[in-house]
């Protein structure tokens, strides 16, 4: 680590030069290469326009929770309680996994105990490779966007690709 | 290390599709749904011989059969996507994201010229490419640096 002040080479990982007392943390930021990595790291996830959350009642059947997927044409629905607070998603691959092939009577089911609880979130104010780095790990095409525990929006996986995709068009 | 650049060099195979999971057009949803659970993917190919016919999806299931209230023991022929968008292992990765975008497709079934599936390349397969294509410290900052937890680490 060559230090900006006086060129002294110092061991990597120095937090102050020790020729000039110079502080070199700053220095192990990592630094944009490109407008892709400079958006990813500085703009933030209100960028994207989350969408309007759909959400409903753990307690709603599974038959109304499929009704509002096809009437919003979605995949997947934020669960929240009486108060309004995310408590967890139900998406079309909890059906595939948890519901069907069950016995009649699924429908009059609870969505609750099929839901997958505490889902991964961001704020509107994350950066976008934060959002980008939960979906990559989770493997998930959807994150909520909370504000204090409550739902505000959602974002999805093909609104990164988007914005992504335009930008490395008008390089 | 150009993104815009690489996206148009770089093809459809070098972000290696899943080996094509598959069904018949005659075997019945419920066949379908225990290879995708066993798979733990959101779709499958339907195949007549070696030529790919169709897809069968998560909201397939969800909006053809479950929401409109038909039995599992139906073919998948009945309620499958006929003839899906497709990409092939030649093609850059840019003509896939744009093909995705375009029809809003999580899912792409990968061919060769003679309408045989390779693979499928899930929108996942994207998300990691273009992370991989970043050092990760460019990921691992927190969104806020000056935070500090509320609890000591371990309490």
């Amino acid at each position: 680590m060559i230090c900006p002040n006086c060129g002294y080479d110092n061991l990597p990982g120095s937090e102050e030069c020790s020729s000039c007392q110079q502080d070199l943390t700053q220095l192990d930021r990592p630094t944009a290469n490109n407008r892709v990595e400079q958006s990813l790291m500085e703009d933030r996830v209100g960028l994207l326009e989350p969408r309007k959350p759909i959400t409903v009642k753990a307690d709603a059947t599974i038959r109304e929770a499929i009704q509002t997927m096809m009437s919003h044409s979605v995949g997947s629905l934020l669960v929240v309680d009486d108060d309004g607070r995310l408590i967890g998603v139900f998406t079309e691959r909890d059906i595939l996994t948890k519901i069907a092939g069950r016995p009649e009577g699924w429908m009059d089911l609870p969505v609750g105990p099929f839901m997958t609880p505490k889902p991964e979130c961001v704020t509107s104010n994350d950066t976008l490779a934060f959002a980008l780095h939960k979906m990559d790990i989770g493997g998930y095409r959807h994150l909520p966007v909370v504000r204090e525990g409550k739902p505000e929006g959602v974002i999805s996986v093909r609104d990164m690709l988007r914005h992504i995709t335009q930008l490395c068009r008008e390089i | 290390m150009d993104l815009a650049k690489n996206l148009r060099i770089d093809s459809v195979s070098r972000l290696q599709p899943s080996g094509p999971l598959q069904v018949r057009p005659d075997q019945t949803v419920d066949e379908a749904i225990e290879l995708m659970r066993r798979d733990q993917v959101g779709c499958i190919l339907v195949c007549q011989g070696d030529c790919l016919v169709g897809i069968f999806t998560e909201r397939d299931l969800v909006l053809r059969v479950l929401a409109v209230g038909k039995p599992l023991t139906i073919p998948v022929a009945e309620c499958m996507t006929p003839d899906p968008v497709t990409v092939h292992p030649k093609d850059p990765i840019t003509v896939a994201v744009a093909r995705m975008e375009e029809g809003g497709y999580r899912h792409l079934p990968v061919v060769n010229e003679a309408g045989r599936p390779l693979g499928v390349l899930s929108v996942k397969k994207i998300v990691h490419y273009l992370v991989e294509h970043f050092p990760t410290t460019v990921y691992n900052l927190p969104p806020d640096p000056t935070a500090v937890p509320k609890a000591p680490e371990g309490a």
